[in-house]
């Protein structure tokens, strides 16, 4: 099993795509530290117009943990698709280039090839939020300092001081390998359907898409189908960076995003082991 | 009985006369004791108490030169203050130049008897509207203001005095204040929350407007009248 799982590790990382994923990870982080080292006084006073009016706030306000928060926060809708890019290609990406049939001629079931492409696709995804990490928290700091964090909801001004936020950015990426997991297992599941790996990328965006629109309308109507949505979920990790950190909630967040990682997970085996493989 | 009416009537008025001066006296006394602290450095630690901000307690230094110069620094932290009017000192919450002083009489605040003013400024460069002070007249000590400003509503200051009461420096004040609504598009910020009914974003949104919120602040040391550079009021980065 080990062996596979290195051999399908090698079929991800050898594929100049899974470093497009870095790249653009790393591009848009820099882009974001340029931006706030020129005006980001500017942007986030905007931002604190409310609080400007009656309160003097003064320090290294545009500091590393907060530049890493708004990074996180603009990386929100892009990074499902940077793991949809190789996810979504696991199986397709087999079937497209003839090689599936050729791979389960080998003494594996399919449940076993299944169960091991996610392993190496949750690996990848694990290794992009790290270098997220990297990039967005560590150059940050590097460049811009350490201070106290401010987090502007849209109700509440909320000031985290520096010595306790580091545990917060820790908990949040573990919670985002999570959210990004569930991501990795419906690009798979798509992909059992299809025999190119283009259909099952696209058609994660669009449900992400769709759904984190559906998530963030404030609507009525949506209110009732809000709690069961994935995407309402998957911003749990913003949970972490509240005064008081809602654990109750976040951990609801992440049954439910298990939740669907097993659903997607054994629907995939279920649908694969019943597939008529022809290619 | 001429004589006598017009004794009576002396005697009768006397009184009022004597107390309309000597509330004149006590606030004109009360201001130049507070007027000489002309600048302070103290360690501080700040507590807000206002319902949108989440802030933790916060310690520092708090540097202050009259008039109106004031500035919290924490090393590598971010500092949070009250803008201009409503600042944290007393002597910018009691009227500067001529002011119309009405006794009204005395309360008992926390044990101790006081003695109530009311000061009207003539002048109308410092945006205050009136300023009501409980006085202690022994002590010529400020235990409480309520000034009504132009643009910032109600400010009430509690003072609570120790160990630099020479000073007129308090060891803790409350300052309570208005507070204006604090609101940002959840499409921008993306909140992560238990998702709420429509009622209750309705209540949370009439809640937002129009609140209280009171700073406190502990004075853990004084350095009075040492002299501050203007340099150290210039705004950080």
């Amino acid at each position: 099993m080990i062996r596979l799982l290195q051999l399908e590790l090698y079929k991800i990382f050898r594929r100049p795509r899974t470093y497009i994923s870095f790249g653009v990870v790393t591009a848009t982080a820099i882009i974001f530290q340029l931006a706030m080292g020129s005006g980001g006084k500017e942007f986030f006073e905007f931002g604190m117009q409310d609080i400007s009016e009656q309160f003097n706030v003064q320090g290294n306000i545009i500091n590393g943990y907060l530049v890493a928060y708004l990074i996180l926060q603009s990386l929100l809708i892009q990074i499902p698709l940077l793991v949809a890019l190789v996810a979504g290609d696991t199986l397709a990406g087999e079937a497209n280039i003839g090689t599936l049939r050729l791979v389960l001629t080998r003494p594996i079931t399919r449940t076993q090839l299944v169960l091991i492409k996610f392993a190496a696709s949750t690996i990848y995804t694990i290794l992009l939020i790290t270098w997220l990490a990297v990039i967005a928290l560590f150059l940050s700091l590097a460049i811009f300092g350490e201070g106290d964090m401010i987090n502007l909801k849209s109700d509440a001004f909320v000031m985290i001081l520096k010595d306790d936020v580091i545990w917060r950015y820790i908990c949040a990426f573990g919670f985002a390998i999570l959210a990004m997991t569930t991501i990795a297992a419906l690009s798979m599941f798509l992909s059992a359907f299809a025999d190119n790996g283009i259909g099952p990328i696209i058609a994660t965006m669009g449900i992400v898409v769709v759904l984190t629109i559906l998530s963030s309308l404030e609507l009525p109507m949506f209110n009732a189908i809000n709690p069961y949505l994935f995407t309402a979920h998957m911003v749990g990790w913003k949970g972490f960076f509240d005064a008081d950190v809602p654990y109750a909630a976040i951990r609801h967040s992440a049954f439910i995003l298990l939740l669907y990682t097993g659903g997607f997970l054994g629907g995939t085996l279920y649908y694969f082991n019943r597939k008529d493989i022809n290619s | 009985m001429i004589r006598i009416a017009a004794i009576a009537v002396l005697l009768f008025i006397a009184p009022f006369r004597m107390l309309a001066t000597d509330a004149g006296q006590l606030y004109y006394a009360l201001r130049t004791k507070v007027l000489q602290v002309k600048d302070y450095t103290a360690d501080v630690r700040l507590k807000i108490d206002i319902d949108y901000m989440k802030i933790p307690d916060l310690s520092g230094k708090l540097y202050y030169k009259a008039p109106d110069k004031m500035k919290m620094v924490r090393k590598d932290g971010i500092s949070i203050l009250p803008k201009k009017n409503i600042n944290l000192t007393l002597s910018s919450l009691i009227p500067a130049g001529n002011v119309t002083v009405i006794d009204v009489g005395t309360a008992t605040l926390k044990g101790r008897k006081l003695r109530i003013l009311k000061v009207i400024p003539e002048e109308d460069n410092t945006g205050i509207v009136l300023s009501k002070i409980w006085v202690d007249e022994a002590a010529m000590l400020a235990y409480r203001t309520e000034t009504t400003t132009k643009d910032e509503g109600t400010v009430t200051l509690d003072l609570e005095y120790g160990k630099y009461v020479k000073h007129s420096l308090p060891d803790k004040i409350a300052i309570t204040m208005d507070v204006k609504e604090y609101k940002l598009p959840k499409g921008v910020t993306m909140d992560y929350s238990e998702i709420p009914k429509t009622e209750d974003l309705k209540e949370k949104m009439k809640d937002n407007k129009n609140k209280k919120g009171v700073i406190e602040i502990a004075y853990l040391n004084y350095v009075v009248n040492k002299g501050i550079s203007d340099a150290v009021f210039k705004e950080m980065k």
